[in-house]
This record gives structure tokens, sequence and C-alpha cells, in this order.
């Protein structure tokens, strides 16, 4: 039995500028994410609440581990949004520290220059 | 022996400046026209050195004061005639204030950006816009920059001893305004906003103050606030119809749960 992802994904392309596949994938993941939060919650509540009774609690456990892997707030990684790698991604400008580097001595990152001190 | 092709060389240099004076004399040239004249420059060799040696200096220099003058002279010419508005004559002053009577803080007013120019001008800007406000104010004060710095290896992993440094420095201005209406204050950060400048980002912190019998104000209004609350607060609560499955297994077995059943086979 294997789990879908199809099922997380959108009928059109809803991302634009820099698009890739593992971009899409990430991106699905937290759209998926976004949506089961308050499941994922209501769930996690219910196995950690001691004064529900012990069999409400390890069906509410199965029911967490039953569900898609692409709602797991850990599958999310940031990624760059000009080249799609997933390493040496800075928060900040949310891109690759290659991409941060052309960008910056092309002058396309406001206030950011070289420094030397 | 040597010295004498080093002088030949000064010598050319110095013929070659004339038909250049020349030019300018008559028409303003720009700089990309230096190449025709260098083609004319082998007739004017026949010119006398001792002449080209004082005129090159001082003669493109005449025409270029005479057309432009300073700052100064022109707003004193200006002054001759007739004065400018008082208006326009304070934008070339410092900025006018008023002055505080109690000195009570009512707006702090940042100014962020990563240029200097932008930040002094958008605080000058704001200081006189808060004195035609009728609002006293104190600033602009330089808060402390805030220095962001990234490292970068300048190429791959392997390279990693080659690393290029970029920094990001933030200037901040604050403005702070003393005692003021506080619809002045609100129409003073609205005519900013209005008139934001490029590049640099604003932050208002904003204080109200009442006077000292607050409770009794606010006792006499409960009763209006309550009956303005009362049909929100009749929605708090339980829901109607949640009570026909008591049972946590019915919640689990719902449909919102079975849908993500059927849709993981």
């Amino acid at each position: 039995m294997s789990k879908m992802a199809s099922m997380f994904r959108p009928k059109r392309l809803d991302l634009s500028g820099f698009v890739n596949t593992r971009l899409i994938r990430d991106h699905n993941k937290r759209n998926a994410f976004e949506q089961t939060e308050p499941e994922r919650q209501a769930l996690r509540y219910m196995i950690r609440n001691t004064s529900l009774p012990q069999r409400v609690r390890a069906q509410a456990q199965l029911q967490l581990s039953q569900m898609h892997a692409y709602t797991r707030p850990t599958q999310i990684k940031n990624r760059c949004v000009a080249s799609g790698t997933a390493r040496a991604v800075f928060r900040d400008f949310r891109m690759n520290r290659f991409q941060f580097r052309m960008q910056a001595l092309a002058g396309d990152l406001p206030g950011v220059k070289k420094a030397s001190w | 022996m040597f010295s004498n092709p080093t002088r030949s060389l000064i010598g050319a240099g110095k013929r070659l400046r004339v038909p250049l004076s020349a030019r300018w004399q008559s028409t303003p040239s720009t700089p990309n026209a230096t190449s025709p004249e260098t083609k004319t420059a082998s007739p004017a060799e026949s010119a006398p050195i001792s002449d080209t040696q004082a005129t090159p200096t001082t003669n493109p220099e005449q025409p270029a004061e005479q057309r432009v003058k300073e700052w100064s002279e022109r707003l004193g010419a200006l002054g001759d005639n007739a004065r400018l508005p008082r208006s326009v004559q304070a934008v070339y002053m410092r900025p006018l204030r008023r002055k505080a009577e109690y000195g009570l803080p009512v707006c702090d007013l940042q100014l962020r950006s990563y240029s200097v120019e932008n930040v002094e001008f958008f605080a000058d800007f704001a200081i006189r816009a808060a004195y035609y406000l009728n609002l006293p104010v104190s600033g602009p004060v330089p808060l402390p920059r805030i220095t962001e710095r990234w490292t970068v290896p300048r190429s791959n992993f392997v390279h990693k001893k080659s690393q290029e440094n970029f920094e990001r420095i933030t200037l901040r201005r604050l403005i702070q305004i003393k005692d003021g209406n506080p619809q002045a204050v609100q129409a003073w950060l609205a005519f900013l906003r209005k008139h934001a400048f490029y590049g640099v980002g604003m932050k208002a912190n904003v204080w109200e103050h009442e006077s000292l019998d607050v409770s009794k104000a606010m006792d006499q209004s409960a009763s209006e606030v309550q009956k303005t609350l009362e049909p929100h607060l009749s929605q708090f609560g339980q829901r109607q119809d949640n009570s026909s499955g008591n049972n946590i297994f019915d919640t689990l077995d719902s449909d919102r749960f079975a849908e993500r059943k059927t849709a993981r086979a």
C-alpha cells in the first residue's frame, strides 16, 4: 500500500519564479501541513492527555502515525527560491549561499555590500 | 645624449594641448570628442611653444565660471530683487521646532534605511512636517546601527579557504513627539505614510494618556460596552448540535477522519 502524494498536488501549478520538482514537492508538503495542522494538534493533544482512557489515546496515536508523511512538519525543508538547492540556504534571503553571493555582487539585494573591516 | 629624446617627448605633449584649448574656448566639447582633435595636432605643431605653456591652464576655466555660479551666490542674487517666500526660504535653513510645554512623550517614530542620505532626508522632512502640524519634536536621535554580516565561500566546498564577506548596515533615527494632540499625531503619521520615501522604513509607537478618573469613565461606559458585546458573547460556549456525539470514538470515526482513511488507500 503506497501512500499517494498526488492528493496534495494542486491541479494547476501554484508557484512562479524558479520552479523545480523538488521545490514543488516541498511546496506541496507545506500546503499539506497547513491544511492538516488542527487535526494533528487535536490528535497530539489526545495522546498526551492522561485524563482520557488509555484506549482512546492509543487509537489517537495510531491515527496520527497513519497520517500522510506530507502532513508532518519535519518534512519541510527550506529551499533556495532562485535555484532550488536545499543546502546553505540563508533564512534572511531564502537563498543559497552561491545565489546570495551572485545577487549581492550584482547589487540586487538592497543594502548588502562587500564588507571589509 | 640621453636627455635629448626625453625633452622632445615633453615638447610634443605640450604641443598637443594647443588645439584642445582652442576648441574649448569656442564650444564646450564633451570628452568623447578627443579623436578628431588629435588628428589636427600635426599642423599645430608649428605654433610657438612659449605661448602654449601659459594659455591652456587659464583659458578653459574662465567661461566655466561665468556660466555656473555657486549656490550661495545664486540665492544672494535672488534676494537682491525679491526675497523668496518664507516657507521656501525655510527649506535652506535648519528645520523649525515647536517648544514642548510638558515634555510628555506621545509618539516614537523610528526610521530605518540602508543609506544615510535617505534616512537623513526623511527625518528632516518628518521634523518639518511636525512643525507645521504644531507638534513639538525632539530628535532625530541616531540609534545604534544594526550590522549584519555574512561570510560566503567564493566557490565550491573544496575552496573553503577563499571566502568573501558581505554586510548590511541598517541605520536608524528616532523622532519623538512630545505632548502633541493625538489627532494631530495621527495626521502626522498618515502624512508621512502618504509621502513615504523610497528605501526608508517606518515604525511608530503611540501612547495615549488619560485623566486620573479613568476608572469612573470606564464604569460609566461599562453598560454600553456590555450591550455591544452581547451578540458576540451569546455565541460563546459549546455548540448546541455538538451534544449528540459525546463519545470520542465517534469523532475519531467521523467523516473527516474517514476521508483521510479512504484517500490513503
